[in-house]
């Protein structure tokens, strides 16, 4: 089985023309038909297409006219970002035959790039519904042990990155929809700042939460992927209009005089995280400190708090959105969407009103504890993935998620790995930045990753 | 802060209120998540001060 590369290895030897692009898809190709049907990460492989893209990169590559990095790089999208002429569905009965005439902005920037599209990726319905075993397609598996859930809702992308079908894709994260498939499929993934990539295009969730950007599995990819996503785009309300930065510029500083607070009620009380990844965040902090960085303690509002600022925000912005097909429709949803989305209307205007007042009093909270830091380190997820069967209704309720508070207060945050828990899959951290500050987060977690031995370890099954 | 749990009955008729007509079994599956949703919302009504405006404050520069 030929070796699994990243990106950034992948775009030098393809500059180097020691690699050709359409060898290269043939065998993620390859890859993605002895694997899919184990782990459903993708709903539909366009492999026409993709060898379409692929011949086209290298005929640049032969020319000397690569566009960049992205250049031949096989990748596929989230099913919730629109893809001009290729069925898009949200992964929702609803969708089932939906073909948009339009990219969503993202896809159309990658595309300019030079990557390969090979599909489109299983998501939580809508990307909030899952995992769910009564939508037309079965819910993406992790390819770490395929009996356990990848989190969601960028569970294909996940799923696919781990497994290596593709060397990055796309997530959006309203509440932690990028960080948690990336945490428990043991890669990285990023959520940049609110208003950095477009979202025109892509199936909303929760307007003033939606998030988009890459998975893959380093943090230097992330960078790369990144680098081709973010941008102004007058047709997403919410996109800046500043100068991107080099998103790599920082990668290999290292964390020399790097100022990291460390949440520590969040995993430690507000939700217990498991020993492994308390272990995982321990060392880590002790890996920065022994590299120069200075650590302290902080302390936020208790993590419910963030929790149910953005879970109210989130589910009423999505009910505003799907009531109409929910009075018409309601049994074509899959339960755990309709059944979750269905709460909010027992959100009165005042309950709004106050989610969004106090939503201001964390943000301020968030901007007064950064001032004086780089980046905040917490926990992505409480621990290694449970068994997908047993991934309950109501459990995205229940206990605070460590990954909303930076949806609520739209800093950007990362997920990378920090090892293995007693179960053989992965456990991760979360690093946090302030607004724009994705090149220092990138720098941070760039050095943390590769001081660590964590990359050289891939799923059995992806050999 | 606590706050009264809703039963069926009265989730039924919210539920109709908005105009979503639901099989007594489709209300009685969305029930057990109403008291964990209601905790959220209690949490939300702790005192802020006056001052507290909406994070999405109406800004004319922006229309």
């Amino acid at each position: 089985m030929p070796e699994i590369l990243t990106i950034a290895e992948a775009a030098r030897r393809i500059s180097a023309k020691q690699l050709s692009p359409v060898e290269l898809t043939r065998a993620h190709l390859e890859r993605i038909s002895r694997l899919n049907p184990q782990l459903n990460a993708f709903l539909l492989v366009t492999e026409e297409r993709a060898l379409a893209d692929a011949a086209a990169a290298e005929a640049r590559q032969m020319s000397g006219s690569l566009r960049g990095r992205l250049d031949g790089i096989p990748i596929a999208h989230k099913d919730i970002y629109n893809t001009a002429g290729i069925r898009t569905t949200a992964h929702s009965r609803l969708l089932e035959h939906n073909v948009p005439t339009r990219d969503a902005h993202t896809v159309k920037k990658w595309a300019e790039a030079g990557t390969v599209l090979l599909g489109k990726l299983a998501t939580h319905e809508f990307a909030f519904g899952g995992p769910s075993f009564d939508l037309p397609w079965p819910p993406a598996r992790n390819p770490w042990n395929t009996e356990h859930f990848t989190a969601g809702s960028s569970s294909g992308t996940g799923a696919a990155v781990a497994a290596g079908l593709i060397l990055g894709g796309t997530g959006s994260d309203t509440g932690g929809s990028i960080r948690g498939p990336a945490a428990l499929c043991g890669i990285a993934g990023i959520k940049p700042t609110y208003g950095l990539s477009s979202r025109a295009g892509i199936l909303p969730l929760a307007f003033s939460l939606d998030h988009a950007g890459p998975l893959a599995w380093t943090v230097e990819d992330c960078a790369l992927l990144l680098q081709g996503m973010a941008g102004h785009d007058p047709e997403d309300p919410a996109s800046v209009n500043r100068s991107v930065p080099d998103f790599t510029a920082e990668l290999g500083k290292g964390a020399k005089g790097l100022r990291i607070g460390v949440v520590r009620h969040f995993f430690e009380t507000d939700h217990p995280a498991s020993d492994a990844t308390r272990k995982g965040i321990d060392d880590a902090l002790n890996f920065f400190r022994q590299e120069g960085a200075t650590v302290r303690d902080i302390t936020l509002a208790p993590a419910a708090d963030y929790h149910a600022v953005g879970y109210l925000i989130m589910i009423t912005e999505a009910f505003t959105l799907h009531a109409p097909w929910m009075r018409e429709r309601f049994a074509d949803y899959g339960e755990l969407f309709r059944d979750r989305v269905a709460l909010a209307a027992t959100v009165s205007g005042p309950d709004l009103v106050q989610a969004a007042r106090r939503r201001r009093v964390l943000c301020r909270e968030m901007a007064a504890a950064m001032e004086n830091l780089d980046v905040i380190v917490s926990a992505s997820q409480p621990g290694e993935a449970p068994r997908i069967a047993d991934v309950a209704k109501w459990a995205n309720m229940e206990k605070p998620s460590f990954t909303m508070p930076f949806n609520v207060t739209g800093f950007p945050a990362i997920s990378v790995c920090t090892g293995f828990g007693e179960g053989g899959l992965p456990v991760s951290m979360q690093l946090a930045g302030k607004p724009f500050s994705e090149p220092t987060l990138f720098r941070a977690a760039h050095a943390y990753e590769s001081a660590m031995a964590w990359r050289a370890r891939r799923p059995a099954m992806a050999g | 802060m606590s706050t009264p749990a809703i039963d069926e009955a009265e989730l039924g008729r919210i539920l109709a209120r908005n105009r979503l007509t639901l099989t007594p079994d489709q209300v009685r599956a969305i029930l057990p998540g109403a008291p964990i949703f209601q905790q959220m919302i209690a949490r939300l009504h702790a005192p802020l001060p006056r001052e507290a405006e909406p994070a999405l404050t109406f800004n004319v520069e922006q229309c």
